[in-house]
């Protein structure tokens, strides 16, 4: 049976911290590690080190303390061509992500609208800012409509792996359809769906036409655009999701469920008791990527309904572009940026504090 | 056993919901004008037509498919190469002030793209690199943090006997990167190959923003295009869509194994 994991985990833990590897019901730690386990002097204990091979045992178990004093000395000056093969990446990081932090901050205190000469317009962008009740409302549509999609992409996927995770005929062939959505291009994915929620011709009215339901104007609605547009995000994010909590379901010890069950959990109580506690690290990880994209949505909202109707869709991406590119006013385009980081950083943090705070259970 | 054939109902419909987008692409491209009229979407057109497809291949698109490929070619090799080789410093080799360039990497990974959109377009303009391949090209070219960050992740895992031995040999690091530790790498190379691939090819905003002619637009911006204008032309729509999709699908047949493992690279189990 192939896992998600399972191609990297023989290698796997020797460098890795990875404290959730632990409970891995295949790797039994009695047989090979007590045979290994005698040659090697102080802190063996403290890794899985059933997984690391036989052959490879001493070099392995002495690297972490070891290797940090003796072949560094040897080599005397360090690694120099170390910076050689650090330099394309470093100066991608510093040109083309840092720079362009620093100057989205400078522009943010100037006035430009490309044609003229920048000037410094000190506070004056985010004064107009805090008046702008257009820019208030993008932040606004794109908070709603992350609530629209982040539960649902997050609940489905989660619904979908626990389905999965259990011995059902033809997991992996449901496994790899679900994942299909995520590759799609976002683009394409919009005029598709644009089509689909065609008022008088789309599939999904023709289809509520059939059990009697007259559907709306969906993204020509005010009122349903937003959910349509997230929809489309539920639709092509949940299946790779699902990929990730299957991963972490298949690290929850079975014991642990059995043991439960044996003192009369009830399936419900072991749902919440024991998978979800030990979710964490991969709810964390999917909720703070997810977020940070949908915070960010540009391409289904500029191709189904750009930004409207009566800017309904509006999220703050699209009003950045619009700003920047349809009415050429960099500076303030670089003030509602800097907004979009604020918010991004602000929810990060706030996920960072939330998870963080929860406990972990290491099953040493 | 209920229980059993109710699971299979759901996984089912799920399957079903995934593909049915995929499905209606295919039904319209093959679809005439009047067909898409008198039949529902669901239900294909017969006998089906390829005039879409022959009319959107007759435009400038095979030359923005051309683009597209160029673009997506140049960006994975490039991601390939650099990230590899940084990724390799970071995790085998020593060198003075590596734990702070790593965190400057890792704090970078949280930059969101759209902030840097606005920025990186003023600064290719001020370069007189807007509208070129240069400027399609280099923000991306030169490794993402992240694919560094899962590369160092997996050179971590191996074994570090293995570049002693080789290097007691007196092999050089080239040598031992490229003849010991790339071979073993195969599968983390794959994914982020994958993954680049995929993220290239589907790359919307930066294209649209840093290019306006012919000769360095992608599919992605040509495909915007065509809605707009006057009307609707859905059949059209679906026969770009259904080859702008049709590579990533073929990728995804032949390399459904990376994406999984792409979960396991995170380190997250």
């Amino acid at each position: 049976m192939t896992r998600p994991g399972a191609n990297t985990r023989p290698t796997g833990p020797a460098g890795t911290p990875a404290p959730d590897d632990s409970g891995k019901p295949e790797t039994p730690e009695t047989p090979e590690a007590t045979a290994q386990g005698t040659p090697v002097p102080g802190p063996a204990p403290a890794g899985p080190a059933g997984a690391v091979p036989p052959g490879t045992a001493p070099p392995a178990a002495g690297r972490t303390a070891g290797a940090r004093a003796r072949p560094g000395r040897k080599r005397g000056r360090g690694d120099w061509y170390a910076y050689l093969f650090v330099a394309p990446s470093l100066f991608g990081v510093l040109a083309f992500l840092l720079l362009p932090m620093v100057v989205v901050f400078v522009l943010s205190f100037f006035h430009w609208e490309l044609l003229s000469e920048p000037t410094f317009a000190g506070v004056d962008n985010y004064r107009r800012l805090a008046g702008d009740a257009e820019a208030w409302r993008s932040v606004w549509v794109t908070v709603l409509y992350v609530l629209l999609c982040i539960p649902l992409q997050t609940v489905l996927a989660l619904a979908l792996a626990l389905l999965l995770d259990r011995r059902v005929r033809g997991v992996r062939i449901y496994r790899a359809l679900f994942v299909v959505p995520w590759m799609a291009t976002p683009i394409v994915l919009g005029l598709v769906w644009t089509w689909i929620f065609d008022p008088r011709d789309g599939a999904l009215n023709r289809a509520l036409a059939l059990v009697g339901v007259h559907g709306p104007e969906w993204l020509s609605d005010p009122s349903w655009a937003l959910p349509a547009v997230a929809l489309v995000s539920v639709w092509q994010n949940t299946g790779y999701n699902m990929l990730f909590f299957l991963a972490g379901l298949q690290g929850v010890p079975k014991e642990l469920h059995d043991a439960a069950a044996t003192d009369g959990a009830t399936a419900s109580q072991r749902f919440w008791r024991i998978t979800l506690p030990l979710l964490n690290p991969t709810m964390f990880f999917v909720m703070v990527t997810n977020l940070i994209g949908a915070f960010q949505v540009f391409d289904t909202v500029f191709v189904m309904t750009e930004g409207g109707p009566s800017g309904s869709t509006a999220v703050i991406n699209f009003t950045i572009f619009q700003t920047a590119f349809r009415a050429f006013d960099f500076g303030y385009a670089s003030t509602l940026s800097m907004l979009l980081f604020a918010l991004i950083f602000a929810v990060t943090l706030a996920q960072v504090r939330f998870f963080g705070k929860r406990t972990t259970y290491d099953l040493g | 056993m209920t229980k059993r054939l109710l699971l299979h109902v759901v996984l089912a419909v799920g399957a079903f919901v995934s593909l049915f987008p995929y499905l209606l692409v295919v039904l319209t491209a093959f679809k005439s004008q009047g067909q898409l009229n008198t039949t529902a979407p669901w239900v294909p057109g017969l006998p089906p037509t390829t005039a879409n497809l022959t009319r959107f291949l007759s435009g400038d698109f095979p030359r923005y498919i051309l683009n597209t490929l160029v673009m997506t070619a140049v960006l994975t090799a490039g991601q390939l190469v650099f990230t590899t080789f940084a990724a390799y410093a970071f995790a085998r080799l020593r060198f003075r002030g590596r734990e702070v360039l790593f965190w400057l990497y890792v704090a970078t990974m949280m930059v969101p793209s759209a902030v840097t959109m606005i920025p990186l377009f003023l600064i290719m303009r001020e370069l007189d690199l807007v509208n070129t391949w240069y400027g399609l090209l280099a923000p991306y070219v030169l490794g993402t943090p992240y694919g560094i960050f899962l590369m160092r992740q997996f050179l971590r895992t191996l074994p570090s006997g293995l570049e002693e031995a080789a290097r007691i040999d007196g092999a050089g690091p080239l040598t031992i990167l490229v003849r010991i530790l790339l071979p073993l790498c195969r599968p983390a190379l794959g994914t982020l190959a994958i993954i680049t691939v995929i993220s290239s090819w589907n790359s919307f905003l930066w294209p649209l923003i840093v290019t306006s002619g012919e000769g360095t637009r992608v599919i992605t911006v040509a495909i915007a295009t065509l809605k707009g204008g006057i009307g609707t032309d859905y059949n059209l729509m679906m026969a770009g869509g259904l080859i702008a999709l049709l590579p990533m699908l073929v990728v995804f047949v032949f390399c459904q194994k990376y994406i999984v493992r792409s979960v396991a690279l995170t380190g997250l189990k």
